[in-house]
């Protein structure tokens, strides 16, 4: 028997049947878009990609000034003029994202610095910036705004040449670090659950005997495997696409490592995830036994990845948890792929992390996997 | 393709599978000659889909010898499977696929494969063919599921309870459509719990319970070989019951049941001219008279002491 034919018309009918459940459709598709386009402009923040920041002008100088026209030509930052106690009573209500603190001294001690004598020691004046640390896209935006600032106008004000000039992309991409974190969490997830949520279906077929029916033709069984495995990677690279679409159009994300890369880890993943899918429908007997272990298998895994906040915020008894979950390595090895992300671990070591979950569930699933 | 008309295409003997504690299927044996419609009768729990699974290469037997089609179905299931076509009993189809992708789909699984066309007629599924499958009704399902055991043109065909939940129409189309089958040489071996069925298309039966074949011969000689009486019934009268008739000349036994009453007799004749003799001296006349022959429902009752659907 030519053994391609079979494998074709089986994944093209496994292609229509998914594409006319509209439920699956839902779920695999629409979803992950909805999310990222949820999530997206939460952590984005409603200002769009401008910081509110209090002023707080403690010194008054016409250098204070001067200083507050060169954070006011900063297009991500809008400053609010106040005192500092009307300002934090702002922040507490959450309408700034930040304090700058100008204290008084600054005037002065440029007028020093203007007569030569700026060498001496460390900086004359402090300025203070105050952030909320849990939101930590903004706080971590602003701080480095501030710190851009003052080297430049540090050069400025002492009068020297300017030996570094500001390096807007880091600003750039700085201001884009909420989507930019989120699109390649959100594809890992996403792929995820359509690997893990696999189960379903595949148990639903077992159940109605489909499985059985087929085991009583000539197919290969690795062809019924295959075509199964075939389809979810074209729906994973699907979904890829559209989120990674979305990222690009409408939070402007760029995705700055190799598109080979990508995929290749796109395709890694879905496998992995695909493998665990054959695990759990190996060990479900019913379509809802095998709906709840994927979701108690799913929802801890979405939360504790890192998928919507990096893992340096989760509390100190969540992180090994989060050590083991195949999704914090796919989710991370995405990261230094598309968007250049601080590795959590070298990407050879995501790769390996997600090579060896695939293979054991392989095992775990070829050993006890049944087909009625 | 070795067609040797002398070889059954099935032969079973000494056949044994067991679940845990459940022996299922308990030293089994009978032949399944070539162009034959042979069937397995039984009630839910006999064994019939166990062996009939076996046969199929769906199950590997724990003991005992299966040939199909000449080939030992235990060790060489995937040589059989292109060869003989199969319908399950509860299989449903891919809910989203017509009809026609369905049947396209399997045709995809065969070297050889039927026309479309041809398998649609013959289940009468002509205007459904566009229908998703989730949409058909449990007869129309079934039906579907009957050509998909056709797609391959094959030399032997296992129905394992084809009409279960087809109104009377459907179940008459698929005794024709089986009948056309065995006359273009096809062998069949059609498991099912109406008698009706089995009495009207089948060559040969066995009789199956508790995993044993009691049975196995045409149905004629089944019933003949243990009922030579006739069974006169009519409807039930006050003062003419059972035990009042049962002295009548020639009644063998007399019972009653569901308001008839039954009296197996040796020679029909003397036994209702007795019986319209003692009733036109009470005044009365008999309702409904009639005789018939034993059926297999009569056989099954006595080997099994139990009612073939309950």
């Amino acid at each position: 028997m030519n053994a391609i034919r079979p494998l074709v018309v089986l994944t093209r009918a496994n292609i229509v049947s998914f594409l006319r459940d509209r439920t699956a459709l839902f779920w695999t598709l629409a979803f992950p878009v909805i999310f990222i386009l949820l999530f997206g402009a939460i952590f984005s923040g409603n200002s769009g990609t401008t910081y509110k920041v209090g002023w707080v002008d403690e010194d008054g100088t016409p250098a204070s000034a001067a200083l507050r026209v060169t954070f006011a030509a900063v297009p991500l930052l809008e400053l609010e003029d106040g005192t500092l106690d009307a300002s934090r009573e702002a922040m507490q209500s959450g309408t700034l994202q930040g304090i700058i603190v100008v204290p008084q001294g600054l005037g002065a001690a440029t007028q020093v610095a203007g007569a030569g004598g700026g060498a001496s020691g460390g900086p004359a004046v402090t300025i203070e910036v105050y952030t909320d640390p849990s939101q930590q896209t903004s706080s971590a935006t602003i701080q480095q705004i501030v710190s851009q600032v003052v080297a430049t106008a540090n050069v400025a004000l002492t009068g020297s040449s300017p030996m570094l000039g500001v390096d807007s992309r880091t600003l750039q991409t700085q201001d884009l670090t909420a989507a930019a974190f989120l699109v390649p969490g959100i594809l890992g997830m996403a792929l995820m659950q359509l690997g893990v949520f696999g189960a379903v279906p595949l148990v639903a077929q077992r159940e109605k005997l489909i499985l059985k029916r087929l085991g009583a033709t000539p197919l290969p069984r690795w062809t019924l495997v295959g075509s199964n495995v075939v389809l979810r990677l074209l729906i994973g690279l699907v979904q890829a696409v559209l989120i990674v679409g979305i990222g690009i159009a409408v939070f402007g994300v760029q995705i700055l490592g190799s598109l080979l890369a990508m995929i290749a880890l796109v395709v890694l993943g879905a496998l992995a995830f695909i493998a665990i899918g054959y695990v759990v429908a190996a060990f479900a007997r019913t379509e809802e036994a095998a709906n709840g272990i994927v979701q108690v298998i799913q929802f801890p895994m979405m939360f504790l990845s890192g998928v919507f906040f990096p893992l340096e915020l989760m509390p100190a008894v969540l992180k090994p948890v989060a050590v083991i979950l195949p999704l914090t390595y796919l989710g991370d090895a995405l990261r230094q792929v598309m968007v250049d992300g601080t590795p959590l671990v070298p990407l050879p070591v995501d790769v390996l992390v997600l090579t060896g979950w695939f293979v054991v569930c392989l095992f775990i699933a070829a050993r006890y996997f049944r087909w009625e | 393709m070795n067609v040797q008309t002398d070889v059954p295409v099935i032969e079973v003997a000494g056949l044994h599978k067991r679940y845990g504690e459940v022996h299922a299927v308990d030293g089994v044996s009978f032949d399944v000659r070539r162009g034959e419609i042979f069937g397995l009768l039984g009630p839910n729990g006999a064994g019939k889909t166990t062996t009939v699974e076996i046969l199929e290469g769906l199950r590997k037997p724990d003991d005992g010898t299966v040939r199909v089609l000449g080939i030992d179905a235990a060790h060489h299931a995937d040589r059989i499977k292109e060869r003989v076509g199969v319908q399950l009993q509860t299989a449903a189809l891919y809910p989203y696929l017509t009809v026609e992708e369905v049947l396209d789909l399997f045709r995809s699984f065969y070297a050889h494969s039927r026309p479309l066309d041809w398998l649609i007629d013959a289940v009468d599924l002509g205007e459904r063919r566009r229908a998703q499958t989730r949409h058909l009704s449990g007869g129309q399902r079934q039906r579907l599921s009957v050509a998909l055991a056709l797609v391959n043109e094959p030399e032997l065909v296992f129905l394992d309870e084809p009409t279960t939940g087809m109104d009377p129409q459907a179940r008459r189309s698929l005794w024709d459509l089986v009948l056309r089958l065995r006359e273009q040489g096809a062998s069949i071996l059609l498991t099912t719990h109406y008698m009706e069925e089995a009495e009207q298309l089948c060559d040969r039966v066995a009789i199956m319970d508790h995993g044993h074949v009691l049975e196995a011969d045409t149905v004629d000689t089944l019933v003949s070989r243990r009922f030579k009486e006739r069974a006169v019934h009519f409807d039930t009268l006050p003062g003419f019951g059972p035990a009042d008739l049962e002295a009548l000349p020639e009644v063998r036994r007399a019972v009653a049941e569901n308001g008839e009453t039954v009296l197996y007799t040796a020679d029909v004749g003397t036994t209702i001219g007795a019986l319209l003799e003692r009733m036109g001296q009470a005044g009365v006349e008999p309702q409904n008279l009639g005789i018939r022959k034993a059926t297999l429902e009569d056989v099954f009752l006595d080997l099994t002491g139990r009612a073939l659907r309950e």
